[in-house]
């Protein structure tokens, strides 16, 4: 027996053939709106990574130093590749620049994980000025979800600047205490660290508050009321608003405590749920500061899925039935010529060219296919019956 | 349905009576034989090890729990603290026979490569770590105060409610490392979506926490 480092898996069969079709069906749902492909390289310099990562994440970092003497890190996130690819690759008239890419991240797991490597579906559209772009996002996620038939997610959206902008005149420390205390779950530390905001001129009804402030787009009208302005609240409403006349209104919540672990986000940020999962299954959201450090001024909105999570619960595979298909003595091109009107029919094949029958035959019994076709025959056994029926009666019988 | 994860051991007496007093049934669980699962009304009740809470909350399987903040540091697991009941109170601290004391109190150095028995190694770690200082760390799982005395190490690092335990075993409490206390968590997810049926415990705890701090003020 041969063992996979730990933290590693390999993917095959049914789960394998459904990330597959995930994959392809999220990659061509958004090319159709101009995304174009992006196949990252799977390390990167630490030196270009490293400034713009959180400490929580530096430390989980996989290192090493290539043959050219370089220190590298396994790639533990494709927004940064691809903002840096798209600083360094397109002039400022190309912009806004529509990227999607479907690729691995590694990254040392954090208890209870135990994977060091995630594939992960996701698009960046980068360098745009107006608003509409991270509505345009989020439609297509819910578009692509229900595409491959996950209508129950629900997207929950948030805006860090709505805290970032009521602790602007906070010391700095104390206000990353507080954002720290969001991001970690930590609603006693919030509530210790709030103790010390007491006289820093910041309204103090809407900090206590805040951890409450999730649900419908109720929340919304309860937090205008506590700030007295509705300034700060606007880019949630207009994106609750937008999904809602896109019909998406029951897959959309309110957070306004929602802060995400990457500290490079600037505006609406956003996590999704599954209902068979207890965790996020994916998130996103504005980085306009992170594109910003490498000299482009805009906007900037990504989002990336967990593609193996996505795929255990999506209903994109295609139902299409196998059958087992034994050539007996027929020579391999004129198994192949029988074998294309029913591939044609829409069933998927597996050859079978044992000389045995009965050893055929069981075979398909223990693989556990619906059919076993004997093409010198022109037989077809259905397995869960036993019953026999002609080439013709089946393809004329049955339609995957 | 609100799915609650309670730790069995010593701790069920704390939560259950918090419970009670914040209107959650508990008939059926004083009942419960020995039976993991409990549904009364509109909960589900999980019976877990301590150290398994964080587990089953951080999964999903449950939507909220009682968990020690010790079991939390220790286990690091990403959930949502909700607030600490300020029930199960005890302190975490390093302790070790008298004769150790003088190398507590003086420089950080002179506790360089100090053999420390904890059920906590990870907790241990990041606290000698933090004081920039390398020790051994032997991980045991129960009867720790045994350790220094029998020679396996030079002290060791655990939670301290009475420090009878310690006295008896004539050690000494060398450092303070972090006030314990049982907290109310939940699962990220639950958080967001029964947000509204986890609020109310919580807002419920904090005013019984508020009261019986009010009635020791008095």
């Amino acid at each position: 027996m041969s063992r996979l480092p730990k933290g590693c898996s390999n993917v095959c069969g049914d789960l394998a053939y459904q990330m597959h079709v995930c994959r392809s069906r999220f990659l061509s749902s958004f090319s159709q709106f101009g995304y174009r492909l992006f196949w990252p390289s799977g390390l990167q310099l630490i030196e270009t990574a490293w400034e713009k990562l959180p400490v929580n994440v530096r430390n989980r970092l996989l290192t090493f130093t290539t043959p050219f003497a370089e220190p590298c890190c396994l790639r533990t996130d494709i927004t940064l590749a691809a903002v840096a690819y798209m600083s360094s690759h397109f002039s400022p008239e190309e912009r806004p620049l529509r990227l999607s890419y479907a690729d691995k991240v590694y990254l040392t797991p954090q208890k209870p994980e135990t994977s060091l490597e995630r594939f992960q579906i996701g698009a960046e559209l980068l360098g745009w000025e107006e608003e509409g772009a991270d509505v345009e996002m989020l439609f297509l996620l819910l578009k692509y979800l229900e595409n491959i038939r996950i209508t129950d997610a629900v997207i929950v959206i948030g805006d860090v600047t709505i805290l970032q902008n009521l602790l602007e005149k906070v010391p700095s420390i104390l206000s990353k205490r507080i954002v720290n205390s969001l991001i970690s779950g930590n609603y006693p530390e919030y509530s210790r660290a709030l103790k010390d905001l007491q006289g820093k001129n910041v309204n103090m009804e809407f900090m206590k508050a805040l951890p409450d402030l999730k649900g419908n787009s109720d929340i919304l009208g309860i937090a205008e009321k506590i700030l007295g302005d509705d300034t700060l609240l606007k880019p949630t409403q207009r994106i609750y608003d937008s999904l809602k006349a896109l019909g998406y209104e029951n897959q959309v919540c309110i957070d306004l405590a929602l802060a995400r672990e990457l500290d490079y986000y600037s505006g609406p940020v956003f996590e999704i749920y599954l209902p068979s999962c207890g965790k996020p299954v994916g998130g996103g959201g504005r980085y306009d500061g992170l594109l910003s450090q490498y000299g482009i001024i805009g906007q900037a909105m990504g989002f990336a899925l967990d593609l193996e999570v996505i795929a255990s619960v999506a209903e994109a595979s295609n139902p299409t039935e196998t059958a087992l298909v034994w050539s007996g003595n027929l020579s391999a091109e004129s198994a192949f010529k029988r074998t294309l009107p029913i591939v044609e029919k829409g069933f998927k094949v597996e050859m079978s060219w044992v000389k045995d029958k009965d050893l055929s035959l069981a075979l398909s019994r223990q693989k556990k296919v619906p059919y076993w076709v004997d093409l010198s025959e022109k037989k077809v056994i259905r397995l869960n019956c036993d019953k026999t029926l002609s080439f013709e009666e089946w393809l004329g019988e049955e339609t995957c | 349905m609100l799915t609650i994860v309670l730790p069995t051991g010593r701790v069920l007496k704390d939560a259950l009576s918090l419970m009670e007093k914040t209107g959650i049934p508990v008939e059926k669980i004083n009942d419960r034989g020995r039976k993991l699962i409990v549904n009364e009304g509109n909960f589900r009740f999980i019976f877990a090890k301590p150290m398994d809470v964080p587990l089953h909350i951080s999964h999903g399987t449950a939507d909220i729990g009682f968990v020690g903040s010790d079991i939390m540091k220790e286990l690091n697991v990403p959930l949502v603290e909700l607030v600490d009941t300020g029930r199960g109170k005890c302190r975490m601290v390093v302790a070790g026979p008298p004769e150790l004391e003088p190398r507590f109190s003086g420089h950080e150095s002179g506790l360089m490569w100090l053999t420390v028995a904890t059920k906590y190694p990870n907790i241990a770690d990041r606290h000698f770590s933090s004081l920039g200082v390398q020790v051994q760390i032997l991980n045991l799982h129960g009867s720790i105060e045994l350790a220094p005395v029998i020679g396996l190490s030079d002290c060791i690092l655990d939670i301290v409610q009475t420090g009878r335990t310690l006295k008896a075993n004539n050690l000494k409490i060398l450092d303070n490392v972090i006030p314990v206390s049982l907290y109310l968590a939940a699962n990220k997810k639950s958080s967001q979506f029964k947000w509204q049926e986890i609020s109310n415990i919580v807002h419920k705890i904090k005013e019984i926490k508020e009261g019986e701090d009010l009635e020791q003020d008095i």
